[in-house]
Protein backbone atom coordinates (compact mmCIF):
# COMPACT_ATOMS: atom_id res chain seq x y z
CA UNK A 1 0.00 0.00 0.00
CA UNK A 2 1.56 3.48 -1.26
CA UNK A 3 1.71 6.23 1.58
CA UNK A 4 -1.04 8.25 -0.09
CA UNK A 5 -3.04 4.94 0.09
CA UNK A 6 -2.67 5.07 3.61
CA UNK A 7 -3.40 8.96 4.50
CA UNK A 8 -7.04 7.78 2.80
CA UNK A 9 -7.26 5.15 5.02
CA UNK A 10 -6.70 7.96 8.00
CA UNK A 11 -9.39 10.75 6.20
CA UNK A 12 -11.82 7.54 5.71
CA UNK A 13 -11.82 6.95 9.95
CA UNK A 14 -11.90 10.43 10.51
CA UNK A 15 -15.14 10.98 8.40
CA UNK A 16 -16.96 7.20 8.72
CA UNK A 17 -17.35 6.29 12.02
CA UNK A 18 -18.68 3.01 11.06
CA UNK A 19 -15.22 2.37 9.35
CA UNK A 20 -13.88 3.70 12.41
CA UNK A 21 -15.96 0.56 14.48
CA UNK A 22 -14.24 -2.09 11.82
CA UNK A 23 -11.48 -4.36 12.46
CA UNK A 24 -9.83 -3.28 8.57
CA UNK A 25 -9.68 -0.05 11.15
CA UNK A 26 -9.02 -1.03 14.14
CA UNK A 27 -6.50 -4.19 13.27
CA UNK A 28 -3.74 -1.34 11.29
CA UNK A 29 -3.42 0.48 14.64
CA UNK A 30 -2.29 3.29 13.27
CA UNK A 31 -2.78 5.87 15.98
CA UNK A 32 -4.41 6.42 19.32
CA UNK A 33 -8.13 5.00 19.02
CA UNK A 34 -9.35 7.16 21.28
CA UNK A 35 -7.26 10.38 20.10
CA UNK A 36 -9.22 9.33 16.93
CA UNK A 37 -12.32 9.45 17.84
CA UNK A 38 -12.14 12.55 19.50
CA UNK A 39 -10.92 14.14 16.87
CA UNK A 40 -13.39 12.59 14.45
CA UNK A 41 -16.18 14.12 16.42
CA UNK A 42 -14.53 17.85 16.35
CA UNK A 43 -14.51 17.41 12.65
CA UNK A 44 -18.22 16.20 12.15
CA UNK A 45 -19.20 18.91 14.55
CA UNK A 46 -17.31 21.44 12.46
CA UNK A 47 -18.37 19.86 9.32
CA UNK A 48 -22.18 20.06 9.82
CA UNK A 49 -21.96 23.22 11.47
CA UNK A 50 -20.45 24.82 8.42
CA UNK A 51 -22.78 23.12 6.35
CA UNK A 52 -26.32 24.12 8.67
CA UNK A 53 -25.20 27.68 8.74
CA UNK A 54 -24.96 27.60 5.24
CA UNK A 55 -27.92 25.94 3.58
CA UNK A 56 -30.50 27.01 6.70
CA UNK A 57 -29.32 30.73 6.57
CA UNK A 58 -32.65 32.26 5.85
CA UNK A 59 -33.97 30.25 9.08
CA UNK A 60 -31.00 32.25 10.69
CA UNK A 61 -32.32 35.36 9.74
CA UNK A 62 -35.92 33.95 11.03
CA UNK A 63 -34.92 32.97 14.57
CA UNK A 64 -35.49 36.21 15.83
CA UNK A 65 -39.03 35.10 14.92
CA UNK A 66 -38.73 31.54 15.68
CA UNK A 67 -36.41 31.68 18.78
CA UNK A 68 -35.03 28.80 17.07
CA UNK A 69 -31.02 28.85 15.63
CA UNK A 70 -30.34 25.99 13.28
CA UNK A 71 -27.08 25.38 14.12
CA UNK A 72 -28.18 24.66 17.99
CA UNK A 73 -28.74 21.12 17.48
CA UNK A 74 -25.39 20.34 17.39
CA UNK A 75 -25.22 20.78 20.71
CA UNK A 76 -28.44 18.56 21.93
CA UNK A 77 -28.20 14.64 22.68
CA UNK A 78 -29.88 14.17 18.90
CA UNK A 79 -26.94 14.75 17.62
CA UNK A 80 -24.73 13.22 19.79
CA UNK A 81 -26.78 10.26 19.49
CA UNK A 82 -26.14 10.49 15.24
CA UNK A 83 -22.39 10.96 15.72
CA UNK A 84 -21.28 7.13 16.05
CA UNK A 85 -24.00 6.13 12.76
CA UNK A 86 -22.21 9.79 10.91
CA UNK A 87 -20.15 9.69 7.26
CA UNK A 88 -19.27 13.21 6.67
CA UNK A 89 -20.46 13.75 3.00
CA UNK A 90 -22.85 10.87 2.74
CA UNK A 91 -26.24 11.79 1.42
CA UNK A 92 -27.90 9.79 4.47
CA UNK A 93 -26.05 11.59 7.05
CA UNK A 94 -26.61 14.89 5.40
CA UNK A 95 -30.11 13.80 5.85
CA UNK A 96 -30.23 12.88 9.09
CA UNK A 97 -28.50 15.83 10.24
CA UNK A 98 -30.78 18.28 8.17
CA UNK A 99 -33.69 16.35 9.60
CA UNK A 100 -32.51 17.12 13.40
CA UNK A 101 -32.12 20.76 12.09
CA UNK A 102 -35.97 20.80 10.00
CA UNK A 103 -37.54 19.05 13.48
CA UNK A 104 -35.77 21.73 15.98
CA UNK A 105 -36.55 25.43 13.68
CA UNK A 106 -40.60 23.40 13.47
CA UNK A 107 -41.49 23.33 16.90
CA UNK A 108 -40.33 27.58 17.10
CA UNK A 109 -42.75 29.83 16.59
CA UNK A 110 -43.62 30.41 13.56
CA UNK A 111 -47.27 31.48 12.65
CA UNK A 112 -46.10 34.68 10.92
CA UNK A 113 -44.13 32.79 8.65
CA UNK A 114 -46.77 31.26 6.51
CA UNK A 115 -44.39 29.83 4.30
CA UNK A 116 -41.96 27.98 7.07
CA UNK A 117 -43.12 24.62 6.64
CA UNK A 118 -42.10 25.36 2.76
CA UNK A 119 -38.62 27.09 3.55
CA UNK A 120 -37.77 24.42 5.86
CA UNK A 121 -38.08 21.80 2.66
CA UNK A 122 -36.32 24.18 0.56
CA UNK A 123 -33.15 24.42 3.03
CA UNK A 124 -33.70 20.52 3.39
CA UNK A 125 -33.52 19.96 -0.18
CA UNK A 126 -30.70 21.62 -0.89
CA UNK A 127 -28.48 20.68 2.45
CA UNK A 128 -28.99 16.83 1.19
CA UNK A 129 -28.40 17.21 -2.47
CA UNK A 130 -24.75 19.01 -1.78
CA UNK A 131 -24.20 16.01 0.34
CA UNK A 132 -22.29 13.12 -1.96
CA UNK A 133 -18.52 12.76 -3.67
CA UNK A 134 -17.47 15.30 -5.88
CA UNK A 135 -14.25 16.00 -8.28
CA UNK A 136 -11.40 17.76 -6.90
CA UNK A 137 -9.58 18.05 -9.81
CA UNK A 138 -10.53 17.81 -12.95
CA UNK A 139 -8.88 14.77 -14.61
CA UNK A 140 -5.65 14.72 -17.12
CA UNK A 141 -5.62 14.32 -20.52
CA UNK A 142 -5.31 11.04 -20.63
CA UNK A 143 -7.28 10.13 -18.50
CA UNK A 144 -10.16 11.55 -20.51
CA UNK A 145 -9.27 9.85 -23.73
CA UNK A 146 -12.71 9.19 -25.29
CA UNK A 147 -14.61 10.58 -22.86
CA UNK A 148 -16.58 13.94 -24.16
CA UNK A 149 -15.43 13.61 -27.78
CA UNK A 150 -18.36 11.68 -28.72
CA UNK A 151 -22.05 12.52 -29.86
CA UNK A 152 -24.08 13.01 -26.90
CA UNK A 153 -26.01 9.71 -26.62
CA UNK A 154 -28.28 8.92 -23.82
CA UNK A 155 -28.55 11.82 -20.99
CA UNK A 156 -28.65 10.39 -16.97
CA UNK A 157 -30.73 12.09 -14.52
CA UNK A 158 -27.49 12.37 -11.67
CA UNK A 159 -28.39 10.97 -8.60
CA UNK A 160 -29.14 13.30 -5.70
CA UNK A 161 -31.06 16.15 -8.09
CA UNK A 162 -34.11 16.52 -6.22
CA UNK A 163 -37.62 18.40 -7.89
CA UNK A 164 -39.67 20.40 -5.09
CA UNK A 165 -43.13 21.55 -5.08
CA UNK A 166 -43.78 24.01 -3.29
CA UNK A 167 -47.31 25.90 -1.88
CA UNK A 168 -45.37 29.47 -2.27
CA UNK A 169 -43.16 30.94 -4.77
CA UNK A 170 -40.00 31.06 -2.22
CA UNK A 171 -37.50 32.78 -4.72
CA UNK A 172 -39.51 35.69 -4.78
CA UNK A 173 -38.70 36.29 -0.79
CA UNK A 174 -35.31 34.78 -0.62
CA UNK A 175 -33.35 37.44 -0.78
CA UNK A 176 -35.82 40.07 0.93
CA UNK A 177 -34.88 37.93 4.13
CA UNK A 178 -31.36 38.75 3.79
CA UNK A 179 -31.67 42.30 3.55
CA UNK A 180 -32.88 44.21 6.70
CA UNK A 181 -36.31 44.06 7.95
CA UNK A 182 -38.97 44.96 10.54
CA UNK A 183 -41.98 42.99 9.26
CA UNK A 184 -41.43 39.54 7.72
CA UNK A 185 -41.25 39.50 4.28
CA UNK A 186 -44.18 38.22 2.14
CA UNK A 187 -44.41 35.42 -0.43
CA UNK A 188 -46.79 35.21 -3.20
CA UNK A 189 -48.61 32.22 -2.31
CA UNK A 190 -48.45 30.75 -5.73
CA UNK A 191 -47.39 26.59 -6.25
CA UNK A 192 -44.25 26.54 -7.65
CA UNK A 193 -41.70 24.00 -8.74
CA UNK A 194 -38.11 23.72 -8.03
CA UNK A 195 -35.06 21.30 -9.48
CA UNK A 196 -31.93 21.24 -6.84
CA UNK A 197 -29.20 19.82 -8.52
CA UNK A 198 -25.39 19.89 -7.73
CA UNK A 199 -22.54 20.35 -9.42
CA UNK A 200 -19.14 17.66 -9.85
CA UNK A 201 -17.54 20.12 -8.18
CA UNK A 202 -20.24 20.47 -5.41
CA UNK A 203 -22.04 23.71 -6.11
CA UNK A 204 -25.62 23.54 -5.67
CA UNK A 205 -28.10 25.59 -7.52
CA UNK A 206 -31.64 25.58 -7.66
CA UNK A 207 -33.77 26.72 -10.71
CA UNK A 208 -37.60 26.61 -11.67
CA UNK A 209 -38.45 23.70 -13.45
CA UNK A 210 -40.61 24.02 -16.48
CA UNK A 211 -42.89 21.19 -17.75
CA UNK A 212 -40.11 19.94 -20.10
CA UNK A 213 -37.64 19.54 -17.47
CA UNK A 214 -39.56 17.64 -15.10
CA UNK A 215 -40.33 15.13 -18.54
CA UNK A 216 -36.81 15.00 -18.90
CA UNK A 217 -36.20 14.07 -14.72
CA UNK A 218 -38.79 11.81 -15.20
CA UNK A 219 -37.27 9.91 -18.68
CA UNK A 220 -33.42 9.97 -18.44
CA UNK A 221 -32.45 6.87 -16.97
CA UNK A 222 -29.27 6.39 -19.32
CA UNK A 223 -30.50 4.18 -21.71
CA UNK A 224 -32.41 6.46 -23.73
CA UNK A 225 -31.31 8.42 -26.52
CA UNK A 226 -32.01 11.55 -27.55
CA UNK A 227 -34.61 10.46 -30.19
CA UNK A 228 -36.58 8.33 -27.71
CA UNK A 229 -36.71 11.26 -25.11
CA UNK A 230 -37.99 13.45 -27.64
CA UNK A 231 -41.12 11.25 -28.86
CA UNK A 232 -41.99 10.22 -25.44
CA UNK A 233 -41.74 13.60 -23.52
CA UNK A 234 -42.81 15.26 -26.62
CA UNK A 235 -40.78 18.04 -27.01
CA UNK A 236 -38.92 19.58 -30.39
CA UNK A 237 -35.15 18.92 -30.71
CA UNK A 238 -34.71 22.38 -30.31
CA UNK A 239 -36.35 22.55 -27.31
CA UNK A 240 -34.76 18.69 -25.80
CA UNK A 241 -31.30 20.32 -27.03
CA UNK A 242 -31.82 23.66 -25.09
CA UNK A 243 -33.16 22.15 -21.89
CA UNK A 244 -30.75 19.33 -21.30
CA UNK A 245 -28.19 22.10 -21.99
CA UNK A 246 -29.56 23.82 -19.24
CA UNK A 247 -29.92 20.61 -16.95
CA UNK A 248 -26.24 19.78 -17.73
CA UNK A 249 -24.95 23.08 -16.74
CA UNK A 250 -26.90 22.74 -13.77
CA UNK A 251 -25.48 18.93 -12.94
CA UNK A 252 -28.54 17.74 -13.09
CA UNK A 253 -28.22 15.74 -16.04
CA UNK A 254 -25.03 13.87 -17.57
CA UNK A 255 -23.94 11.93 -20.37
CA UNK A 256 -22.55 8.26 -21.58
CA UNK A 257 -21.23 9.04 -25.04
CA UNK A 258 -21.12 5.51 -25.56
CA UNK A 259 -17.35 5.44 -26.40
CA UNK B 1 15.29 44.20 8.35
CA UNK B 2 12.18 46.48 7.50
CA UNK B 3 9.42 47.24 9.89
CA UNK B 4 7.23 43.92 10.67
CA UNK B 5 3.72 44.68 9.01
CA UNK B 6 0.62 43.65 11.07
CA UNK B 7 -2.55 42.69 10.13
CA UNK B 8 -5.52 40.46 10.39
CA UNK B 9 -8.06 38.18 7.64
CA UNK B 10 -10.76 40.13 6.29
CA UNK B 11 -14.24 38.91 7.69
CA UNK B 12 -17.22 40.13 5.66
CA UNK B 13 -19.50 40.72 8.53
CA UNK B 14 -16.89 43.03 9.82
CA UNK B 15 -16.31 45.18 6.51
CA UNK B 16 -17.36 49.12 7.73
CA UNK B 17 -15.16 48.76 11.09
CA UNK B 18 -12.32 47.36 8.68
CA UNK B 19 -13.02 50.02 6.20
CA UNK B 20 -12.56 52.43 8.64
CA UNK B 21 -9.94 51.09 10.81
CA UNK B 22 -6.31 52.31 11.71
CA UNK B 23 -3.45 50.16 12.99
CA UNK B 24 -3.89 47.43 10.59
CA UNK B 25 -1.26 47.10 7.76
CA UNK B 26 -2.41 44.52 5.47
CA UNK B 27 -5.56 41.85 5.55
CA UNK B 28 -5.43 38.27 4.54
CA UNK B 29 -8.48 36.78 2.40
CA UNK B 30 -9.68 33.52 2.95
CA UNK B 31 -12.49 33.84 1.11
CA UNK B 32 -13.08 35.69 -2.50
CA UNK B 33 -15.25 39.00 -1.96
CA UNK B 34 -18.66 38.46 -2.60
CA UNK B 35 -20.78 40.19 -5.06
CA UNK B 36 -22.82 42.16 -2.84
CA UNK B 37 -20.13 43.23 -0.04
CA UNK B 38 -20.54 46.82 0.08
CA UNK B 39 -17.41 47.71 1.90
CA UNK B 40 -15.34 45.44 -0.56
CA UNK B 41 -13.70 48.53 -2.98
CA UNK B 42 -13.02 50.39 -0.10
CA UNK B 43 -10.86 47.44 1.48
CA UNK B 44 -9.14 46.68 -1.30
CA UNK B 45 -8.56 50.37 -2.30
CA UNK B 46 -7.12 50.58 1.67
CA UNK B 47 -5.28 47.68 1.98
CA UNK B 48 -2.37 45.22 1.37
CA UNK B 49 -4.44 42.11 0.53
CA UNK B 50 -3.13 38.42 1.08
CA UNK B 51 -3.99 35.57 -0.75
CA UNK B 52 -5.03 32.83 1.27
CA UNK B 53 -7.62 31.12 0.00
CA UNK B 54 -7.95 26.98 -0.26
CA UNK B 55 -6.19 27.09 -3.41
CA UNK B 56 -5.78 22.49 -3.19
CA UNK B 57 -4.23 20.54 -1.93
CA UNK B 58 -0.42 19.26 -3.05
CA UNK B 59 -0.19 15.77 -2.59
CA UNK B 60 -1.90 16.07 -5.81
CA UNK B 61 -1.05 18.09 -8.86
CA UNK B 62 -2.92 21.49 -8.86
CA UNK B 63 -5.36 21.17 -11.51
CA UNK B 64 -5.46 23.64 -14.91
CA UNK B 65 -8.60 24.92 -13.27
CA UNK B 66 -7.33 25.74 -9.78
CA UNK B 67 -4.11 27.39 -11.08
CA UNK B 68 -6.11 29.74 -12.59
CA UNK B 69 -8.30 30.41 -10.11
CA UNK B 70 -5.31 30.99 -7.96
CA UNK B 71 -3.58 33.48 -10.40
CA UNK B 72 -6.79 35.04 -10.94
CA UNK B 73 -7.22 35.62 -7.16
CA UNK B 74 -3.78 36.87 -6.78
CA UNK B 75 -4.37 39.48 -9.70
CA UNK B 76 -7.24 40.64 -8.09
CA UNK B 77 -5.86 41.33 -4.86
CA UNK B 78 -2.33 42.36 -6.24
CA UNK B 79 -0.97 40.33 -2.98
CA UNK B 80 2.50 40.10 -2.28
CA UNK B 81 2.84 36.54 -1.60
CA UNK B 82 0.18 33.37 -2.00
CA UNK B 83 -0.73 30.97 0.55
CA UNK B 84 -1.06 27.33 0.78
CA UNK B 85 -1.20 24.77 3.29
CA UNK B 86 0.83 21.55 4.06
CA UNK B 87 -2.08 19.48 3.92
CA UNK B 88 -4.11 16.03 2.70
CA UNK B 89 -7.43 16.56 3.69
CA UNK B 90 -9.88 14.75 1.02
CA UNK B 91 -9.25 10.96 -0.72
CA UNK B 92 -7.76 11.06 -4.06
CA UNK B 93 -11.05 9.86 -5.60
CA UNK B 94 -12.52 12.69 -3.38
CA UNK B 95 -15.13 10.27 -1.52
CA UNK B 96 -13.68 11.84 1.55
CA UNK B 97 -13.51 15.15 2.57
CA UNK B 98 -13.14 16.47 6.27
CA UNK B 99 -13.77 20.03 4.96
CA UNK B 100 -10.58 21.20 7.67
CA UNK B 101 -6.92 21.44 7.34
CA UNK B 102 -5.63 18.20 8.20
CA UNK B 103 -1.43 17.01 7.86
CA UNK B 104 -0.33 14.79 5.08
CA UNK B 105 1.57 11.56 6.61
CA UNK B 106 5.47 12.95 7.38
CA UNK B 107 6.84 10.17 5.22
CA UNK B 108 9.52 10.20 1.61
CA UNK B 109 6.33 9.53 -0.44
CA UNK B 110 4.53 12.75 0.75
CA UNK B 111 7.58 15.07 0.50
CA UNK B 112 8.22 14.02 -2.96
CA UNK B 113 4.94 14.41 -3.68
CA UNK B 114 4.51 18.23 -1.99
CA UNK B 115 7.99 19.42 -3.21
CA UNK B 116 7.11 18.07 -7.38
CA UNK B 117 3.74 19.48 -6.64
CA UNK B 118 4.58 23.22 -5.10
CA UNK B 119 7.90 23.78 -7.95
CA UNK B 120 5.06 23.66 -10.27
CA UNK B 121 2.17 25.62 -8.85
CA UNK B 122 5.57 28.11 -8.04
CA UNK B 123 6.41 28.18 -11.65
CA UNK B 124 2.85 29.15 -12.68
CA UNK B 125 2.34 31.89 -9.93
CA UNK B 126 3.63 35.72 -10.62
CA UNK B 127 3.90 36.12 -7.01
CA UNK B 128 6.59 34.00 -4.50
CA UNK B 129 4.58 30.59 -2.90
CA UNK B 130 4.42 30.19 1.15
CA UNK B 131 3.50 27.24 2.86
CA UNK B 132 1.68 26.83 6.14
CA UNK B 133 2.55 23.98 9.16
CA UNK B 134 -0.58 22.52 10.02
CA UNK B 135 -0.99 20.89 13.36
CA UNK B 136 -2.02 16.72 14.32
CA UNK B 137 -4.70 16.09 16.80
CA UNK B 138 -2.64 12.61 16.71
CA UNK B 139 0.34 10.75 14.93
CA UNK B 140 0.12 8.09 12.54
CA UNK B 141 2.28 5.51 13.60
CA UNK B 142 3.68 4.93 9.83
CA UNK B 143 4.82 8.44 9.58
CA UNK B 144 8.99 8.69 8.94
CA UNK B 145 10.26 12.04 10.45
CA UNK B 146 9.28 14.52 12.74
CA UNK B 147 6.98 17.33 11.61
CA UNK B 148 10.41 20.31 11.62
CA UNK B 149 12.46 17.37 9.66
CA UNK B 150 10.15 17.00 6.97
CA UNK B 151 9.15 20.45 6.43
CA UNK B 152 12.91 21.67 6.50
CA UNK B 153 13.59 19.04 3.77
CA UNK B 154 10.88 20.24 1.64
CA UNK B 155 11.84 24.39 1.82
CA UNK B 156 15.48 23.36 1.31
CA UNK B 157 14.08 21.57 -1.92
CA UNK B 158 11.64 24.14 -3.05
CA UNK B 159 13.42 27.58 -1.82
CA UNK B 160 9.49 28.29 -1.64
CA UNK B 161 8.52 30.40 1.87
CA UNK B 162 7.45 29.23 5.18
CA UNK B 163 3.55 30.90 7.04
CA UNK B 164 4.76 29.88 10.44
CA UNK B 165 1.86 29.60 12.31
CA UNK B 166 2.22 30.22 15.86
CA UNK B 167 -0.41 28.61 17.56
CA UNK B 168 -0.31 25.22 15.14
CA UNK B 169 3.26 24.87 16.99
CA UNK B 170 1.96 25.52 20.25
CA UNK B 171 -0.84 23.08 19.81
CA UNK B 172 1.91 20.60 18.55
CA UNK B 173 4.19 20.76 21.72
CA UNK B 174 1.40 20.78 23.85
CA UNK B 175 0.06 17.52 22.39
CA UNK B 176 3.77 16.04 22.89
CA UNK B 177 4.40 17.06 25.61
CA UNK B 178 7.00 19.57 25.01
CA UNK B 179 7.69 23.15 25.52
CA UNK B 180 6.50 25.58 22.39
CA UNK B 181 10.42 26.99 22.42
CA UNK B 182 11.89 23.77 22.64
CA UNK B 183 9.67 22.57 19.79
CA UNK B 184 9.71 26.02 17.79
CA UNK B 185 13.72 25.89 17.39
CA UNK B 186 13.05 22.56 15.63
CA UNK B 187 11.45 24.27 12.43
CA UNK B 188 13.38 25.96 9.59
CA UNK B 189 12.88 29.63 10.87
CA UNK B 190 14.86 30.92 8.16
CA UNK B 191 12.70 30.60 5.45
CA UNK B 192 9.91 32.49 7.22
CA UNK B 193 7.79 35.31 5.58
CA UNK B 194 5.05 35.39 7.48
CA UNK B 195 3.63 34.61 10.89
CA UNK B 196 0.39 33.71 12.15
CA UNK B 197 -0.98 34.60 15.71
CA UNK B 198 -4.21 33.91 17.14
CA UNK B 199 -5.74 32.37 20.25
CA UNK B 200 -6.53 28.71 21.71
CA UNK B 201 -9.66 27.27 23.75
CA UNK B 202 -10.32 24.14 24.65
CA UNK B 203 -12.82 22.35 22.81
CA UNK B 204 -15.14 19.86 24.33
CA UNK B 205 -15.02 17.24 21.81
CA UNK B 206 -11.26 17.09 21.94
CA UNK B 207 -10.69 17.66 25.78
CA UNK B 208 -7.94 19.92 25.20
CA UNK B 209 -6.91 23.08 23.51
CA UNK B 210 -7.49 24.16 19.94
CA UNK B 211 -7.21 26.83 17.09
CA UNK B 212 -10.19 28.82 17.51
CA UNK B 213 -11.59 32.77 16.38
CA UNK B 214 -9.99 33.81 20.07
CA UNK B 215 -7.79 36.90 21.28
CA UNK B 216 -3.92 35.42 21.97
CA UNK B 217 -3.21 34.79 25.69
CA UNK B 218 -0.47 36.73 27.07
CA UNK B 219 1.71 33.33 26.62
CA UNK B 220 1.19 33.08 22.97
CA UNK B 221 2.29 37.23 22.46
CA UNK B 222 5.01 36.25 24.43
CA UNK B 223 5.62 33.47 22.20
CA UNK B 224 5.36 35.63 19.64
CA UNK B 225 7.50 37.74 20.29
CA UNK B 226 10.62 35.56 20.69
CA UNK B 227 9.47 33.71 17.61
CA UNK B 228 10.13 36.74 15.26
CA UNK B 229 13.08 37.54 16.58
CA UNK B 230 14.35 33.94 15.23
CA UNK B 231 12.79 34.48 12.11
CA UNK B 232 15.67 37.21 9.97
CA UNK B 233 13.47 37.41 6.79
CA UNK B 234 9.68 37.45 8.39
CA UNK B 235 7.67 40.52 6.88
CA UNK B 236 4.34 40.40 8.16
CA UNK B 237 2.66 39.18 11.34
CA UNK B 238 -1.24 38.31 10.81
CA UNK B 239 -4.30 37.64 13.80
CA UNK B 240 -5.46 34.50 12.29
CA UNK B 241 -9.20 34.43 12.92
CA UNK B 242 -11.66 34.13 10.59
CA UNK B 243 -15.13 33.65 11.92
CA UNK B 244 -18.84 34.92 11.97
CA UNK B 245 -18.76 34.81 15.78
CA UNK B 246 -15.47 37.21 15.55
CA UNK B 247 -16.33 40.55 17.19
CA UNK B 248 -15.00 43.83 15.74
CA UNK B 249 -13.71 44.69 19.33
CA UNK B 250 -11.95 41.12 19.56
CA UNK B 251 -10.16 41.57 16.43
CA UNK B 252 -9.12 45.12 16.51
CA UNK B 253 -7.76 44.74 20.29
CA UNK B 254 -6.03 41.83 19.24
CA UNK B 255 -4.27 43.77 16.12
CA UNK B 256 -3.49 45.88 18.83
CA UNK B 257 -1.52 43.64 21.74
CA UNK B 258 0.37 41.70 19.11
CA UNK B 259 2.01 45.10 17.94
CA UNK B 260 2.15 46.29 21.27
CA UNK B 261 3.99 42.68 21.86
CA UNK B 262 6.15 43.00 19.13
CA UNK B 263 7.05 46.66 19.32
Amino acid sequence: MTDRALQDLVIRALADAPFRRSPEWRQRALADPERVERFARFLARHFYFERIVHFFKYSTVLARLTGRRPEAILGQPAFAALLPSLVLGSRDSARAVAGLVVAHVKNGASAQIPYHDDLLRYEEAMMVVEAGPRVWREPTVSATKGVGSGEWVTPEKVAGTALLDLTYDLPAVLPKLLRPWTAVPEAPARPVRLIVARSRHGRVAVAKATDAIVSIMDLADGSKTLDDLAREAGLRPAELQATLQGLTELGAVRFSTGS
Amino acid sequence: MSPLKIGAFYNPHLGRELAEARGIDHLAMADPPRADDPWWPKIKERYTLLLHDYLGQLSEPLDERSIQRARSLAELYHTPWVAEHFQCLHTEDGTYNLNYVFPPLYTEEFLTRFVTNANALKARLDQPLVMENIPGFFDVRHSQMSEPVWLRRFFAATEVGFLLDLPHVWLEAHYHGARPTDWLAEFPLEHVVELHVAGVVDDADLQGPWIAPAEPSEEMLAFAAQAVTRCPGAKAVTFDAFSPSLTAEALLRSVERIRAALA
